[in-house]
């Protein structure tokens, strides 16, 4: 990817893919606490395998029994005796007699599986209702929002957990694998005009989404991700698409003009984060919001490109966050690699070059091979 | 710490050494134990001394441990029910909880647990919740969590009182402070209704203060247009505003757009976006607003040049 028309590629691929690779072996214990979320280091590594061409497939096949056993189906104790089902970020969550699945390391795990081409899980394996049953229990019947996960004993969502919009997000990425493209499709699990009224709740005064009007490109993405797998795009007003295009421009941090006066005064402003993306105003640039701002906007504009000059963010990337030396992208030039900021750099990079799924934060090709060969 | 014997608890041991397992980890003796011990009493569901115990310590190590939180605060409210002093008994877990928050300010399922134990408590304070916020924006003046779990502790005691003094405090520390700049927006969208227009006028007089001082930062600036819709039918004053951000732009409108370096520099950008927004919405001004945003594309803000030039076919 990104390879000059002369000249060698300033991406180093092959250290990029040991760097992603070294993450699925063996890790030290300073991992542990990281345990409980496991289906994310799993999911990080293999996206970003799979946006630097490893056929992942072919390389961890082996390992589908294993990713296989993470899915937890409980029968439970009502009238009707239905079954929720999902996944636990790690075997050492699954716990007798209590409901330890929840939707991030869901949703991981099943992208997961794409990723790996388990084709034949997802035809006959995975129990669709009882999942979605899942998804639709985690939604607060107040406010439209879901927690991540439900009560251990009672099964209903958890009082303790928090509700907001990356989880709205995930519950709505796992309708969408699992088949709900319409609204008719997602009503029937969620009350999805409830779940609209709690997104658009979260839009912030000068354009842009976050919680109690402090505008945030995480969440931003996160809202139009969800809009965009609802079909519901269209429910935002013109002008707000226009602030919210505007506010994620003015995230990318700038040498030029009148903004480099704040080198002497802003303790969170450095000129040498040209091009690169912050995650909010008067912050630093970091390279994870170069993919939450990218996917905004390319959502909301098809000038996305040309309006953010891609170009200079790729510089950013490449000549600031990469780690030529040991492979992978860091959060900003002072700090080493790490797994996350690793994938979506590669995803920003990908995304680009228009080879990136940003809804599903897959590869396009890989969501087209699994949109054709399991249609549900 | 108490000492709390385990020893009749039969524990569920963690599978290790799995074949084809992914992210094998090095689990140390001790998280084996602890989750082998956690594991057997959520399973139990034991609601104990011992079990509150024990979470505390697999919190420690694993504090993203999503279930460890429910499980705790099951135990919690169960114990409260048998405490003689139900007030007490969740302060100190309030207590312990602010230790915890100081170890790990990441973390997000903290500010929900404490946000649940609220709930439950029977005489909540705010007043009690204010240190430990306080201790968090001094570690970090931008934490999301942490202001968030503020905003909502205001609507959830109905208590807007300091909020103004607090965000101008933390703007005298770093006026570039945006979280700080956005509290005060929230608090005019949930305070809007009891206030007066000399609290208004006093708030613009704020904000142009604040400006004055530093030109070129957008939070004011943002806030300004903000604060200017949210109220625009309850105070007309356009055109002090408009004066006002004209005295940081020099006379550029006035001088022929040549090459970059013909032009002189000016003290903002967003005082010249903030006056193309403004003259852009009414016709008769829209041939400065035109000028405005071609001066922003070629010398004060030119990595967005495509987005003015975009403004500019909007208003053609
Ligand atoms: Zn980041």
């Amino acid at each position: 990817m990104c390879q000059a028309t002369n000249g060698p590629s300033r991406v180093v691929t092959k250290k990029h893919r040991k760097f992603f690779e070294r993450h699925l072996q063996l890790l030290p214990s300073s991992h542990q606490g990281h345990d409980v979320n496991r289906m994310a280091i799993i999911f990080y590594s293999i996206s970003g395998l799979s946006i630097f061409d490893v056929n992942v497939s072919a390389k961890y096949g082996d390992h589908l029994g294993w990713m296989r056993k993470h899915y937890i189906k409980t029968v439970l104790d009502d009238t009707e005796n239905t079954a929720i089902s999902g996944f636990v970020g790690s075997l050492v969550m699954n716990i007798p007699h209590a409901t330890t699945i929840n939707l991030p390391n869901t949703l991981f795990a099943l992208l997961s599986m794409i990723m790996l081409r388990d084709y034949e899980y997802f035809e006959t394996i995975l129990d669709k209702r009882s999942l979605a049953r899942f998804v639709s229990k985690c939604q607060r019947p107040d406010r439209g929002s879901f927690v991540s996960c439900l009560d251990y004993k009672t099964n209903c969502g958890s009082s303790v957990d928090s509700d907001d919009l990356r989880f709205c997000y995930i519950a709505v990425a796992i309708l969408y694998i699992c088949g709900c493209r319409s609204k008719e499709d997602f009503d029937e699990y969620i009350d999805t005009e409830k779940l609209l009224g709690y997104i658009m709740s979260q839009q912030c005064y000068n354009g842009a989404f976050g919680a109690h009007n402090e505008p945030h490109s995480g969440y931003t993405s996160c809202a139009l991700s969800t809009l965009a797998l609802l079909s519901s795009l269209e429910k935002l007003s013109d002008k707000f698409k226009e602030d919210t295009i505007t506010w994620l421009l003015h995230r990318q941090v700038s040498s030029h003009g009148c903004m480099k006066f704040e080198s002497e005064l802003n303790a969170s402003y450095d000129q040498s984060d040209d091009g690169g993306f912050q995650g909010r105003e008067n912050k630093f640039a970091d390279t994870c919001y170069a993919f939450w701002c990218l996917n905004s906007l390319h959502l909301l504009t098809k000038d996305w490109k040309m309006l953010c000059q891609t170009e200079l963010v790729t510089n950013y990337l490449l000549d600031r966050t990469q780690k030529t030396l040991t492979g992978g992208f860091s959060k900003n030039d002072e700090e080493d690699a790490d797994l996350y900021h690793s994938c979506l750099g590669s995803a920003a990079l990908a995304l680009i070059e228009g080879k990136f799924n940003g809804e599903l934060c897959i590869p396009q090709e890989i969501f087209n091979d699994f949109s054709k060969r399991c249609c549900f | 710490m108490e000492e709390y014997d385990y020893s009749d608890v039969k524990p569920l041991p963690i599978e290790t050494d799995l074949q084809d397992e992914l992210c094998r980890i090095m689990y140390t003796e001790d998280y084996k134990r602890l989750m082998g011990l956690a594991r057997a009493l959520i399973s139990l569901n034991e609601l104990s001394p011992r079990a509150l115990q024990l979470t505390a310590e697999i919190i420690d190590v694993a504090p993203a441990f999503y279930t460890i939180w429910n499980y705790r605060f099951n135990i919690v409210r169960h114990m409260m029910s048998e405490s003689e002093d139900t007030v007490l008994y969740l302060n100190k877990e309030l207590d312990w909880l602010d230790e915890v928050t100081l170890n790990n300010p990441k973390n997000y399922q903290i500010w929900s647990y404490r946000q649940s134990l609220l709930k439950l408590h029977p005489s909540p304070s705010f007043k009690r919740e204010l240190p430990i916020l306080k201790l968090m924006i001094d570690d970090d003046s931008k934490n999301y969590h942490v202001w968030s779990y503020r905003k909502w502790c205001c609507l959830f005691f109905s208590d807007f009182q300091h909020e103004l003094a607090y965000a101008s405090d933390l703007i005298e520390t770093d006026i570039y402070n945006n979280s700080a700049w956005t509290h005060r927006m929230f608090y005019w969208v949930n305070a809007k209704d009891v206030i007066s227009k000399v609290e208004l006028a006093d708030e613009l007089q704020f904000i142009m203060d604040k400006i004055q001082l530093v030109p070129q930062n957008i939070s004011p600036w943002t806030y300004l247009r903000g604060f200017q819709e949210l109220f625009h039918d309850r105070l007309q004053w356009d055109s002090k505003v408009v004066d006002f951000a004209t005295t940081f732009i020099g006379d550029v409108l006035s001088l022929p757009i040549g090459s970059p370096e013909d032009l002189p520099e000016i003290e903002s950008s967003y005082a010249l976006e903030f006056l193309a927004y403004h003259w852009g919405a009414d016709p008769c001004t829209r041939d400065n607003a035109v000028k405005a945003y071609s001066l922003l594309a070629i010398k004060y803000d030119p990595i967005r040049k495509n987005l003015w030039h975009h403004k500019i076919n909007n208003l053609n």
